[in-house]
Order: structure tokens, then sequence, then C-alpha cells
């Protein structure tokens, strides 16, 4: 298959990926049914993902692993990308998805979402980390974006 | 990267917004971004400030 990146681009995010600081475990839920992208969207997450030794790639049928899709909270939301932390074996779920095509503007997004997960720092001021960390009720953040 | 904090409350989603027309329909989704706070107790509209979002976040939490 035509590769999705072309060798500039490929250049460029082999010198961002330098930042990566520690190994980084990408979940993306695909379906068969109602997904026109899904195939591609793996295709750029495979190309990416070869990119940087540091990140792990694992493709999932949110269907046919559907108690996996439910551990995730993406059930019925494919195509779904899960960003999270791995040590070892172990997956650190960060609580970060990205529902969606990541083409465009929202694959400059992933490609930063990645470096700071790699980092384990949300980059945030302290009175908001302390604020988040107090929360004892559920907080469900959307944000919504398109390619362009 | 406000989950990232606490992941066992937080759950943070970028949502692209013309795959999933129905969820932008449902919130009347019309500029980008537009972040949707728990079912829309809270939002904010555009790219603001991290301590406006904080603020939000603390009013919709409140309800």
């Amino acid at each position: 298959m035509e590769k999705l990146l072309p060798p500039d681009i490929i250049k460029q995010i082999r010198e961002v990926f330098a930042q990566v600081k520690n190994p980084v475990a990408l979940l993306f839920f695909s379906s068969k049914k109602n997904c026109d992208y899904c195939a591609e969207i793996q295709q750029l997450l495979e190309e990416l993902t070869q990119l940087s030794d540091l990140l792990h790639l694992s493709i999932h049928d949110i269907d046919a692993e559907a108690d996996l899709a439910a551990l995730y909270k993406v059930t019925g939301k494919a195509p779904a990308l899960v960003i999270a932390a791995q040590e070892g074996d172990q997956i650190t779920d960060f609580g970060i998805r990205y529902l969606g095509i990541p083409s465009g503007h929202e694959f400059t997004t992933l490609i930063q979402d990645i470096i700071l997960v790699s980092g384990r720092d949300s980059g945030l001021s302290a009175q908001t980390r302390q604020y988040l960390k107090s929360l004892t009720k559920p907080l469900h953040l959307q944000v919504y974006v398109t390619p362009t | 990267m406000f989950a990232m904090e606490n992941p066992e409350m937080i759950l943070a989603e970028g949502v692209e917004a013309m795959e999933f027309a129905e969820l932008s329909e449902k919130y009347h989704i019309s500029g980008v971004p537009d972040t949707i706070i728990n079912d829309a107790a809270g939002r904010v509209v555009g790219a603001v400030p991290e301590i406006n979002l904080l603020a939000e976040i603390q009013r919709a939490m409140n309800k």
C-alpha cells in the first residue's frame, strides 16, 4: 500500500519524536461497522509509531473486544484512540482519548499529546492540578474539533 | 491534559466533529474548539487560557 506520510513529513516527525521521553501505548479501536476511515487511520498510526522505538501500537476491534472497549470507555465510539503510558507490559490509562480521524491540525495535536504523555507531566498550573486531584465525582471533558 | 492529573475521575476526549455528527448536533457545535463539560453542565467555546477552563469546570462540577 502507498505510504500516507510523505518523506519530508516523516523527517519532521522524527525530529519532534526526539522529545519522546518514556514509552507510550496507543490503543486503536476500530470497527467493521460504520467506520469508513478505520483502515486509513490504522495505516497512519502504523506509519507514525514506526518512527519511534518508544511508541507501542495495538489494534483492537471495538465489537470483538467489547470487554476491553468497555474498560477503556470507548464502547460505540470507533474510531477511537487511547493514548496511555506504558512501563514494561503495564499500561497506565491517563484518561486521554481521540475519537475520529486524526488528520490535518489534529495530527499535530496527536503528536503533541504523545509527547506530553511520554513526559508523564500535564504541564498544568499548581492550582489546576490541586483542584483536579481533589475531584471525587467524575469529570467528562469533550473537546470538539475539526481537521482543518 | 487535564485528565492526566486524576484519570480515575477524569475522561478527556478529543472528538472529531464531522465523524461524530450525532454528538455534534446534540450539543449544537458550530465552531471549534468547543469544550463540553459533563454533558453540557458546562461549556467553553474557543481556545481559552487554562484558568478560564478551570473556572468553568468548577462551575459545572458545583451544579
